[in-house]
């Protein structure tokens, strides 16, 4: 036995060592273009940090906080179509209660005509409940989960835009602001609630046997059953879990913009967190997952975008370039490519040793 | 005991059923239309004829994405390849002066080499359709983007004379042709629409290629250990799914006469709707060109009911597909069960 | 009169990193002839057929087809050379229809387009020569294995095939599908054709072949003709060794005043069985006999919550219990090692330690995490105690050999310490050596107290290992014997002909 030896062959077989890699490189390039990029400046007037890395790691806080739930839905083989719906359902909703005055009153002031507590705990249980029904689709139905959550992935969007009869609500409520755009400790809100949802999503999937679980259901579910694993039950908790994380991005995307856009609001991030999962090292085939590969993915794909906007790129343009870098990342990480790095990095290891 | 083929037996075959129920439940809204709105004339072949002029785009991107489907792959990028078709035709023709047919050329060009590249990209470097596509996507939207961010009208001859062609239904009456009341025609995207259907279909039913294609979506390994061309059939599939989507972007152009960058966003998971309301599973290895020629026609019978209605938001037209969808799923769910229950005899 | 040959190996070896899968291996076919190929696990059976069809390429030594070197790159060519291979697993589309999937990718064509009334009919006249009138438009996956089985043949078949590989066809087939299977082989045979057969059960060998290569370890131990080698000398030449550890097994020896630990009352799941009752013993090991369907493992699945028993009780050590699922069924200590070992037992991208772990976790539930360390000790506990060849904990469990896959899932449930152990053919499509090593196992346990449903296919392990056996027919138990007293013919007859 060798004893534990850095181990580069299967280093290079491991997906998160690339995403890492490529995280790297793209700052190295914004760093090369713009050295002030790693620069982190404090604004005494609002007690927050600035600068580029702060903005990438805040901005991509709902993509982060959604992916968690991603991660386990792809570890268990599937993929939830519909939390970008979602995350306008929750939006609506909040503002709904908000707002519940927007006929009488149309101007916008720092008040909430529900308690605060609603506005907050409606949007969260309605979402966690909607996921619920994804959860019961597929795990009670045996509906694949694409198929499952295409439903409300379609039709989620309408119940936000009816509950809102198709308007959009702005509201100048203050204690929502800081969900969005207040901070603590320094930082912007968001990150701190970044941190929190991985922080307790790693606790309960590693310091618990719930992530175990969730990989052998992913991989086996009969075998997973028959081991006494209630595949059901972590197959609904899974969605469940993803639901509520949804709601909880879709509360601080629509505090970022004090209002809710049915139309917009949380376009395509289904597509994103299935995207940091994967870019992170899950496979979508299910099985092991790697958290901390996806908050990898997601910080990938938002530093990208940032990249771009320092070539002085149109927004809509970003897309083009993302899917460029995304690309080369995930080409690097194909199977083949893969095993043929590996195979060369044995190759001069045996010849070290 | 005989057990050979009769047509009792080649009717009831199991295999038909979600077409079947497409149909059906087709026929049940159509008729619950007639039924609520048909003093508004939705009963007229003008509204059914509507329903195809309408929805042609769609239809003609769902030929393509239910044989992707049916391979057990997905393409996300058709909405956007779609929008970058319509983009290259109206930047070519209104900026660049060029002529339509180059601007076309051009696009079947992007379309179909995105597509081979995408099959070669998920077969060969084996990396999951759902994710090379969405790259797709994000690459089509993004060019698109680039190319110009304002939407642009179309204003070419033959773009006017194509989209302006149309053909009469006509009657017979007093012992001459005249046309139907109300004014009722078929465009050249209603025709495309179609003939891309029965194209389609004949790859699929009358090919070999085409019965790869079921072969793969049954199960890939036997696929290819029975010695089909597995990937060879792949890329071709995605191929033939990017040139449906730049004739589905050259049918929306000439509809809208105009190219938006965000165009036709989200089309991909209307489209994909449309072929499993048709009966196409998801899972792959089963689906039929009928079958999403009704789903493209039971898809758009939605909103039109919401029309003639009046006074529904058109969000519960969503509302109403998503329900759609859900009633479908659980019959597909129903209908392989009981198949699977069969085996057991 | 023996044919002429026409398929001769000479010299072939196949390496793959660090072993040498074959090893200068000389293998003719005659023409007309069936030809068992003989092994234990990893003895390069498999690896040999490969070598033939093209999936695997050789390293050095000739391929002859006719006398005429071949080198074939893969089961398409091999195909067109003429030399066919029926997979182990079903290797078609389930929903295709059974004719398509004979003629897919060589459908005949008329003006352009797939004839499908042509593919049809010779496709009924294909399954009528096998003695199938069925309708052939029908997808696949509305019939049995059996028919599947008999559609891949079909398909070898009207490839013109000279040569025809069977690998394991009868693992998933009955007895009456495993006598229809051997009709159709002979037919086969009677009209030129030479035939590779390869399976686990010796008496099917006897019944069918005419000669039988033996491989070991990579090596040819020899080719003879059927007559030439008894069962017992067989044996001994697959396994190498002396086999005197399978038959110097002891049954286990149970105290006729010992406790009942599992009594089933009257059970049924309310389609296909209806009413069965049993007791086991501490300590005692009940075989189910009976052929495949007649109930034996649907029985196991209600006992274990698998399917849910819509009536009737079961007791567990005394104790009444709902069984509703199989975590009710883990709270009750019992365990169930299930029948289909890659869909239903081994986790196959997890590693050996956590499929070990599982069972005890979950009975645990998720709140109550062993650690990494306790994992590890327990897994390298019950690797070292099982002989599980791997080199540590960590290795995926679906990169082990079927034997050492069901080593892991036997682990997975002693690692459990249960009461009741139901254990549905653990020793299928696993070799000699290792079948023998989970039947010691099996009588070690219950030699600690445990007491054992053995399910299997072959009498001559119930026999050996069983105390009493439970013998079914039809979906219900038409008898029980006593294990020590009662003779492979009188099942047979029961089984056969129903109650004693």
């Amino acid at each position: 036995m060798a004893g534990k030896r850095f181990d580069i062959a299967g280093l290079m077989q491991s997906k998160v060592t690339w995403a890492v890699i490529a995280e790297a490189l793209i700052l190295l390039v914004c760093f090369m273009i713009r050295p002030d990029f790693f620069s982190i400046s404090y604004q005494p007037s609002t007690g927050m940090l600035y600068g580029s890395l702060i903005d990438i790691v805040n901005r991509s806080a709902e993509i982060t906080i959604i992916s968690m739930g991603m991660t386990l839905v792809i570890a268990l083989g599937g993929t939830d179509l519909s939390v970008g719906a979602l995350v306008a359902v929750a939006g609506a909703i909040a503002l709904k209660f908000l707002r519940w005055d927007v006929l009488t009153y149309t101007t916008p002031g720092d008040y909430t005509v529900y308690p605060y507590i609603l506005v907050i705990a409606v949007p969260l249980v309605v979402c966690a409940l909607m996921g619920l029904f994804n959860g019961f689709l597929v795990a009670k139905g045996g509906i694949q989960p694409i198929i499952a959550t295409l439903i409300l992935m379609v039709c989620g969007r309408g119940v936000a835009q009816i509950l809102t009869d198709g308007k959009q609500f702005t509201t100048g409520y203050s204690p929502f602001r800081v969900i969005g755009q207040g901070s603590f400790l320094c930082l912007p809100m968001p990150i701190i609630i970044t941190v929190i949802v991985v922080v307790a999503v790693a606790l309960f999937t590693r310091r618990t046997a719930f992530g175990a679980f969730v990989e052998s259901v992913g991989v086996n579910p009969s075998a997973s059953r028959l081991s006494g694993i209630k595949a059901g039950s972590v197959i609904l908790l899974v969605f469940m879990i993803t639901g509520l994380l949804s709601g909880i991005a879709g509360l601080i995307y629509s505090s970022r913009i004090m209002s809710n856009d049915s139309n917009n609001a949380g376009l395509n991030f289904e597509m994103d967190a299935i995207l940091a999962v994967v870019i992170g090292g899950t496979n979508m085939a299910g099985g092991k997952f790697s958290l901390a590969g996806t908050v990898v993915g997601s910080l990938i794909i938002r530093t990208i975008v940032t990249f771009v906007y320092y070539f002085g790129i149109v927004a809509e343009a970003t897309m083009a370039f993302k899917a460029l870098i995304i690309a080369v990342v995930i080409v690097l990480q194909s199977e083949p490519v893969r095993k043929y790095f590996a195979r060369r990095a044995a190759m001069k290891g045996g010849v070290r040793a | 005991m005989k057990n050979r083929q009769t047509l009792l037996t080649r009717i009831t075959n199991p295999k038909y059923i979600m077409v079947y129920a497409t149909i059906g439940i087709f026929l049940v809204i159509y008729a619950a239309g007639g039924f609520l709105y048909g003093d508004k004339g939705f009963l007229t072949v003008r509204t059914f004829v509507n329903l195809f002029i309408d929805n042609a785009y769609f239809g003609i991107s769902a030929v393509g994405m239910t044989m992707v489907l049916i391979t057990g792959g997905i393409d996300l990028s058709v909405g956007a390849v779609a929008s970058l078709t319509g983009m290259f035709i109206a930047y070519g023709t209104t900026v660049l002066h060029l002529h339509p047919l180059t601007c076309i050329a051009a696009a079947l060009v992007m379309g179909v080499g995105l597509g081979l590249l995408m099959g070669w990209v998920i077969h060969y470097l084996n990396v999951p359709a759902f994710i090379t596509t969405l790259t797709g996507m994000f690459l089509a939207r993004g060019v698109c983007s680039l190319i110009s961010r304002e939407s642009i009208d179309i204003h070419h001859p033959m773009i006017d004379a194509l989209a302006g062609w149309k053909i009469y239904l006509m009657k017979f009456a007093d012992g001459k042709w005249v046309r139907i009341r109300p004014i009722a025609f078929v465009n050249f995207n209603v025709l495309l629409f179609l003939v891309m259907i029965i194209i389609g279909a004949f790859i699929l039913q009358r090919t070999r290629f085409g019965r790869n294609i079921y072969a793969i979506g049954g199960n890939e390994q036997s696929a290819s250990l029975m010695g089909l061309p597995v990937g060879r059939t792949k890329v071709l599939v995605y191929g033939f799914n990017g040139l449906c989507s730049v004739l589905a972007g050259i049918s929306y152009a000439l509809y809208v006469k105009s190219g938006w960058n965000l165009s036709l966003q989200g089309g991909e998971l209307e489209v994909i709707t449309c072929a499993v309301i048709g009966g196409t599973l998801l899972t792959g290895g089963v689906g039929y060109m009928i079958g999403t020629l009704f789903g493209v026609l039971l898809k758009s019978v939605i909103p039109a009911l919401i029309t003639f209605n009046g006074n529904l938001l058109s969000w519960w037209g969503k509302i109403a597909t998503g329900l759609l969808l859900l009633l479908f799923i659980c019959i597909q769910r129903f209908v392989v069960t009981s198949t699977g229950r069969r085996k057991g005899q | 009169m023996p044919g002429k040959n026409i398929l001769e190996m000479r010299g072939i070896t196949i390496e793959f990193p660090g072993v040498k899968a074959l090893d200068g291996v000389d293998f003719s076919l005659r023409e007309g002839e069936i030809h068992s190929l003989l092994g234990e696990n990893g003895a390069g059976k498999s690896t040999l057929i490969k070598c033939i069809n093209g999936v695997n390429r050789k390293d050095s030594g000739t391929i002859l087809l006719d006398g005429h070197e071949i080198n074939p790159s893969g089961p398409n060519e091999a195909m067109t050379l003429g030399i066919s291979t029926v997979f182990q697993e079903v290797n078609l589309c389930p929903n295709l229809s059974v004719a398509e999937n004979i003629f897919v990718g060589r459908q005949p064509m008329k003006r352009g387009q797939i004839d499908w009334s042509e593919i049809n009919r010779r496709a009924e006249e294909l399954m009528s020569r096998f003695h199938l009138d069925i309708d052939v438009t029908r997808p696949l996956s509305y019939y049995s294995t059996a028919v599947q089985q008999m559609t891949a043949i079909a398909r070898a078949v009207d490839v013109q095939a000279k040569i025809l590989i069977l690998d394991e066809p009868t693992s998933s087939l009955d007895e009456n599908e495993v006598q229809l299977l051997f009709s159709v082989m002979r037919q086969l045979r009677d009209s030129g054709m030479g035939i590779i057969f390869i399976t686990h059960f010796l008496d099917q060998i006897y019944a069918v072949s005419d000669r039988m290569t033996i491989l070991r370890n990579g090596h040819l131990v020899g080719t003879y003709n059927i007559d030439e080698l008894g069962k017992f000398e067989l044996v001994t030449k697959m396994v190498g060794k002396d086999m005197d550890v399978i038959f110097s097994l002891k049954r286990a020896n149970v105290p006729p005043d010992a406790p009942v630990m599992l009594k089933a009352e009257h059970i049924g799941d309310g389609s296909r069985i209806d009413d069965m009752s049993l007791t086991l013993r501490k300590g005692e090991l009940v075989g189910f006999a009976g052929l495949l369907g007649s109930g034996r493992t649907e029985t196991a699945e209600m006992l274990f919550g698998a399917t849910r028993a819509v009536h009737g009780e079961i007791f567990v050590d005394g104790e009444k219990v709902s069984i509703r699922t199989p975590f009710d069924a883990i709270q009750a200590e019992e365990a169930f090692c299930p029948e289909d070992r890659k869909r239903d037992g081994i986790i196959g991208d997890l590693s050996i330690r956590e499929n070990i772990m599982l069972a005890v976790q979950s009975r645990k539930g998720f709140m109550h995490p062993m650690t990494k360390q306790e994992q590890t000790e327990l897994a390298d506990k019950y690797i070292a105690l099982l002989g599980i060849a791997t080199p540590d904990c960590e290795k995926k469990a679906g990169e082990l050999s079927g034997g050492n896959q069901q080593k892991v899932i036997l682990a997975r449930w002693m690692a459990a310490s249960p009461k009741v152990l139901i254990l549905d053919e653990p020793t299928r499509g696993i070799d000699i050596g290792a079948k023998a090593e989970i039947q010691r196992l099996m009588l070690e346990m219950c030699g600690e107290g445990v007491s054992v449903i053995f399910i299997s296919s072959e009498l001559d392990e119930i026999i050996r290992c069983s105390n009493r056996i439970v013998i079914m027919r039809d979906r219900a138990k038409v008898a029980e014997v006593d294990g020590a007293s009662c003779t492979q013919q009188d099942i047979l007859r029961i089984i056969a002909e129903g109650a004693a």
